[in-house]
């Protein structure tokens, strides 16, 4: 039995116990660490797609539910696993399955079955077979790493490190025009609105704009670079890069995120292999990491 | 019985309060120290690599407990007579059936696995439950709308991706009726344990405590076998491959088995990937939810190491064969 802490609280035949078991433990641990991440801050971006909260959030809540309710139960679902527990004499089928080293339930599961078949007492049955599964699979013990790193330190959004690996792609969507951009100057634009328009739009509507791009750092060996944001479709697993060079303003350390207000830089026929973002940068203004690192598709 | 609760709720305060004292010190703690420790040992491949990683088991949760939710409802809650009665009494024809049944369960890989288990706990043929196991991640609306804005304007590939994935389940499903053997499968599945389980609301919430656990263990090394590969395989490198159609086919199927995207997001992988041809992308999108590293982990929890090296290898080879014949049909 997985108890670290059973204390009677009362003497009738519906006594209620509080158990403190590393199933719960396990069960809370995860679901605080979703609702940390999910509920009590924006960190789950960096990890998640947004559509995803509404999940983390429900997820969270019914593992915390689902730990708390296994460790109260009443007493008289236990008493049967107590006795199996404690090898009590004539309970003949205390022996020969209960060995939690092995830890492989799907063998007990199937003793218990047998059993089952030769016990004429159906009352005792079904309680037994929740003692069964109350056992923890060792395996659930690896639950611990992501959780207790998301709720002591959270690894942080990828960055220029990704970037720098991954080839800067705006999906080809063909050339053609392009909606007018919209009022302001500067224009705030997205990364990969950006260097869509950069590459495909034969109606060069960024041409004589004054545009302000948000991003981080991302240098190259040649000593290039680029304003990056990294892109995610549903988690961190599956990111892809967009990057814009930035022509005349000196490089701020990799990973420094950044708005940079400039003009566009022409370098080829729109669709051509030549046609790649490129902004000659006016000024270049140190910001705080937003929380909410990749951009949407 | 009111002196119970006030002393269950007596006790609860006090674990709560010593637990959260804890818990608090040690993130303080952690959290002050955590950066520094973290800055000198980390690279920035490691961080990534952290980030990835958890990033996998995050996303997969909300779907393992869903899937785990199903299962342990349909093992607490649905007779084995219900299926009886739904499913043909061929299994080569409940394999069809099963297949097209995929359908229903909006989700991604991690939650097929549970459910097909608690299918065939609940007496379900094997073929059957594996044919669903094996369609459902591909062929739910939630994958195919996803699907389908990922390729604007060419509806053919959403079309050409259902025709595929259900065809490789179908046939995987009858291949297992012709060759399957029950020892590859652990012994309980054919007992018909589940009859004799505990039903009702303890039954579900044992049931669910127990599976999610275990699936969630699976889960967490299959999403660090995924990150490690993530961060080795860098994508660029694959622009070297391209050349040869067929062996952009193998290549991408091979892609999709060690990168594990969900199978709600690998389409806008697959559109990424500009350099591959219409049939390379869309065997990467059938390969992706039937094999790959994290579902291989959950099926060996879930089925046993030995049936689940069999089953991946061969669903691979009918993935990408079924990818082949359809891309060169329909894309």
């Amino acid at each position: 039995m997985n108890d670290v802490s059973d204390v009677d609280s009362g003497k009738g035949r519906t006594r209620v116990r509080l158990r403190l078991g590393p199933q719960g433990v396990l069960l809370i641990l995860c679901g605080a660490a979703l609702l940390r991440i999910a509920l009590f801050s924006e960190l789950y971006l960096r990890y998640v797609k947004e559509g995803l909260r509404p999940y983390l959030v429900v997820s969270g809540v019914v593992l915390i539910v689902l730990g708390v309710v296994g460790m109260v139960r009443r007493d008289h679902e236990d008493e049967r696993s107590e006795a199996h527990d404690h090898h009590e004499p004539g309970d003949e089928w205390s022996d020969g399955h209960d060995q939690p080293e092995h830890g492989d339930e799907r063998t007990d599961g199937h003793d218990q079955h047998e059993h089952g078949d030769e016990r004429t007492d159906g009352h005792d049955l079904p309680e037994h077979v929740g003692h069964d599964h109350t056992r923890n699979p060792r395996i659930a013990w690896l639950l611990t790493a992501p959780a207790l790193a998301l709720l002591l330190f959270p690894p942080p959004a990828l960055g220029s490190y990704s970037a720098e690996r991954e080839e800067a792609r705006v999906a080809a969507q063909g050339t053609g025009t392009f909606p007018k951009l919209p009022a302001g100057d500067p224009v705030d634009l997205t990364v990969g609105a950006f260097a869509s328009r950069a590459e495909w739009d034969t109606g060069a509507s960024l041409k004589g704009r004054t545009v302000r791009l948000t991003g981080f750092v991302t240098r190259d060996d040649g000593g290039v670079w680029y304003v990056a944001r990294l892109l995610v479709a549903c988690c961190a697993a599956d990111v892809q890069a967009l990057k814009v060079e930035i022509r005349g303003a000196d490089a701020p350390a990799a990973d420094t995120w950044v708005t940079v207000t400039g003009t566009w830089r022409p370098t080829g026929k729109p669709g051509s292999e030549a046609a790649r973002p490129v902004l000659d940068a006016a000024s270049v203004q140190r910001i705080s990491a937003p929380s909410d690192p990749y951009e949407k598709r | 019985m009111v002196a119970d609760g006030a002393r269950v709720a007596a006790r609860a305060l006090v674990y709560a309060v010593v637990g959260g004292v804890a818990l608090i010190t040690i993130a303080t703690v952690g959290s002050v120290l955590g950066p520094m420790l973290a800055l000198d040992i980390a690279t920035p491949a490691m961080a990534a690599w952290w980030t990835v990683f958890t990033a996998i088991a995050v996303q997969g949760m909300p779907f393992l407990l869903l899937g785990t939710v199903v299962s342990a409802a349909i093992g607490a809650f649905v007779p084995e007579r219900v299926f009886k009665r739904v499913l043909p009494k061929n299994p080569a024809l409940a394999v069809p059936v099963a297949g097209a049944a995929g359908v229903v369960l909006p989700g991604c890989e991690c939650a097929s696995v549970p459910v097909a288990d608690s299918l065939m706990r609940r007496g379900v043929a094997p073929a059957a439950a594996l044919a669903f196991l094996l369609s459902a991640p591909a062929i739910n609306p939630v994958v195919l709308v996803a699907t389908s804005i990922a390729f604007p304007g060419n509806p053919a590939m959403v079309g050409a991706r259902l025709v595929a994935s259900l065809a490789a389940a179908v046939v995987m499903g009858w291949l297992w009726v012709r060759f399957g053997r029950e020892e590859w499968l652990p012994a309980r599945r054919t007992g018909g344990a589940g009859a004799a389980g505990l039903g009702g609301w303890p039954g579900f919430r044992d049931g669910l405590q127990h599976d999610f656990l275990h699936a969630g263990g699976f889960l967490v090394v299959g999403a660090a076998a995924a990150a490690t590969f993530n961060i080795l395989v860098p994508r660029s490198v694959l622009d070297l491959f391209t050349d040869s159609p067929w062996l952009s086919v193998l290549l991408l199927a091979v892609l999709a088995v060690v990168l594990c995207v969900c199978s709600e997001a690998d389409a806008f992988v697959a559109a990424s990937l500009t350099g591959f041809s219409p049939t390379a992308r869309l065997a990467f999108m059938v390969v992706g939810p039937m094999v790959d590293l994290k579902l291989i982990a959950l099926q060996a929890g879930t089925f046993g190491r030995a049936f689940a090296v069999r089953f991946s290898a061969v669903t691979w080879v009918v993935a990408v064969v079924s990818s082949g014949v359809v891309g060169w049909w329909l894309l």
